[in-house]
């Protein structure tokens, strides 16, 4: 039995007439690659905000680790190990891609605010990183003009900067031609071996079915099926709320 | 050869060509110009750290300038401390009051924040026209003359705005190349996601309009010693802060010297033409004038406009390497891509 390292406990958010989350309990296993599916608009990208701390929610609490981090401002979540990709890429563009990489390096106190913008060990950090993602060649070139998939990589690549223990992944596959995904897949796994933890939304089913080890459907902003790929498949639930009936 | 030259010594040139300047221009209208580019080259340079590097506009500093300005003169006053001396010290005050309203107003972005440094600069004239009895109200304060003879004239100033001109660009330079500084520089870009990935961007912002304060609030008190008569209308007037803005943004918004820059050409023109046209507030539509023209033609300011352009004649190879190597990841090493590959 695994211990669940993240988990929400009656999560609820409404915006305006929509119940974006409605009384989610998920929670995800230490060292899993944990899949979150479900049709447009249930609500899988808010219960991301949610538990980064971008939206707080109306109702419930997220723990990680146990400790309740409801209440904690984006930066100290991020501060606490856990990490996250957009739905829609965000770098910031203005800067090259080492600059990229260095700004997720967690960093405590004046002292370090007040040292140089990079380190030694960490660009030598941050170079291993971006060979792994094929960007070495590029860490001088400015984030904005990089290809789409480079983008995406990049972004990924700089999140595992602050060396997080869990990782919300928002359509890792999204966009991204064939070769890419396989790319990306095999990395998630390298890193999962090392004991990092995954959470990622994904609408490819393939990805899901083959990455994950363990899947929350969610629908309406609740989760309606947990399970394996196979399980979730079967469930008439599942089929429902895709399909409808 | 020459080029070379002059961009390893040019910072060295600059420094002497200023030290000599206040000796080869005796006259004191020179010194007084000379004094008045280096202040505004001092409070473009402090407002760059917040507008510039953090991109948080505020159009009112010119209440760190006046509140700078009253607290030298009412502690000369009161105190018979030498602004000169306490300046320097009674800025750190500034920073603190800065630090704590940019606390509330930094909770807003955009043009909200904007408004909200008007209103702020607002309150701080009003406060300074109705506080009679600390700071006598519209006539204004006068406080006691420079010991120094009259033949010094303005000299002392001028190297005295030099100094703190010098460690100003150096704080502002130090804080570019800090960790620091690449937090702020993330904040403009994408503030959100700067948080996300662990900036604790109030804090951060917070800091950086403390600091943006500290040589403007600095300036001010030089500023009201130079004057030695201050009155609310002239110390809290919103164009000190309008004027820091379009420097900069003539200079490069968001480079070290830009603001440098744009003191060196603004400020003479401005009193070229008041010179020319009297004290008339022609040089008001210059200025606006100006500004347009930089929007429209330079939209970056000058220096990143000539770093672009040098930039832009080397982009081409730097795409093709990226492609080239992309290619390479997914394994399309086909020979038409690879043997592309040797002639770079």
């Amino acid at each position: 039995m695994t211990t669940s390292l993240l988990r929400t406990e009656n999560f609820s958010r409404r915006f305006g007439g929509i119940q974006a989350v409605q009384e989610c309990n998920i929670s995800v296993p230490e060292g899993s690659i944990t899949g979150l599916i479900g049709p447009n608009g249930s609500g899988k990208t808010t219960l991301f905000n949610l538990i980064t701390g971008v939206y707080s929610p109306d109702e419930g609490d997220a723990y990680f680790y146990d400790r309740p981090i409801t209440n904690l401002s984006p930066s100290q979540i991020c501060h606490q190990g856990l990490s996250r990709t957009f739905q829609i890429t965000r770098l910031f563009w203005e800067m090259n891609v080492l600059e990229n990489m260095i700004v997720p390096v967690r960093q405590v106190g004046f002292r370090a605010l007040l040292g140089p913008n990079m380190f030694r060990h960490e660009i030598d950090r941050a170079m291993d990183l971006l060979e792994r993602v094929g960007l070495t060649h590029l860490k001088d070139e400015r984030a904005s003009k990089l290809s789409f998939g480079q983008q995406k990589l990049l972004e990924f690549a700089a999140i595992l900067m602050a060396e997080p223990t869990m990782v919300l992944l928002d359509e890792p596959a999204g966009g991204v031609n064939p070769t890419m995904i396989r790319f990306i897949m095999d990395l998630i796994r390298e890193l999962n071996q090392k004991g990092v933890t995954f959470l990622v939304v994904e609408h490819n089913m393939g990805v899901v079915m083959e990455l994950c080890n363990n899947v929350i459907v969610l629908d309406q902003g609740t989760k309606i099926a947990e399970g394996t790929p196979d399980e979730v498949q079967a469930n008439p639930a599942v089929l429902d709320a895709y399909l409808g009936n | 050869m020459a080029l070379q030259f002059l961009r390893r010594w040019w910072k060295i040139i600059a420094l002497v060509l200023l030290l000599i300047f206040p000796w080869l221009f005796r006259a004191p209208y020179y010194h007084v110009l000379g004094f008045n580019i280096l202040l505004y080259a001092l409070m473009a340079t402090s407002w760059n750290i917040m507008g510039g590097y953090t991109g948080y506009k505020s159009l009112g500093h010119a209440a760190f300038f006046g509140f700078g300005a009253y607290l030298a003169a009412i502690a000369a006053n009161q105190l018979g401390w030498n602004p000169l001396i306490s300046a320097p010290v009674l800025a750190i005050v500034v920073a603190i009051v800065a630090m704590v309203l940019g606390w509330v107003m930094l909770r807003t972005s955009g043009s909200a924040f904007v408004i909200a440094t008007i209103a702020m600069l607002l309150i701080f004239r009003l406060t300074a026209l109705n506080l009679r009895g600390i700071t006598k109200g519209a006539p204004g304060l006068s406080q006691p003359l420079p010991p120094w003879t009259p033949e010094f004239s303005r000299m002392p100033f001028f190297y005295y705005a030099l100094v703190w001109l010098i460690i100003a660009l150096w704080v502002s330079a130090y804080i570019r190349r800090s960790r620091f500084g690449l937090g702020l520089v993330a904040i403009r870009d994408d503030e959100g996601k700067a948080e996300m990935v662990g900036v604790n961007t109030t804090l951060y912002k917070v800091l950086a309009f403390g600091v943006s304060a500290y040589f403007v609030g600095l300036g001010g008190g030089i500023w009201s010693y130079h004057a030695s008569h201050i009155s609310p209308i002239f110390a809290f007037d919103i164009i000190i802060g309008v004027d820091m803005i379009l420097m900069t943004m003539i200079g490069g918004l968001g480079t070290l010297w830009g603001p440098v820059l744009g003191a060196f050409l603004l400020v003479p023109t401005a009193q070229y033409l008041l010179f020319k046209f009297g004290a008339s507030s022609f040089y008001l539509v210059i200025n606006g004038l100006l500004m347009i023209l930089v929007i429209l033609f330079l939209p970056k300011g000058i220096l990143p406009s000539i770093e672009e352009w040098l930039e832009g004649r080397k982009a081409p190879r730097a795409a093709h390497q990226g492609a080239m190597s992309m290619a390479e990841m997914h394994g399309l090493t086909d020979s038409s891509l690879s043997s592309d590959k040797e002639g770079k």
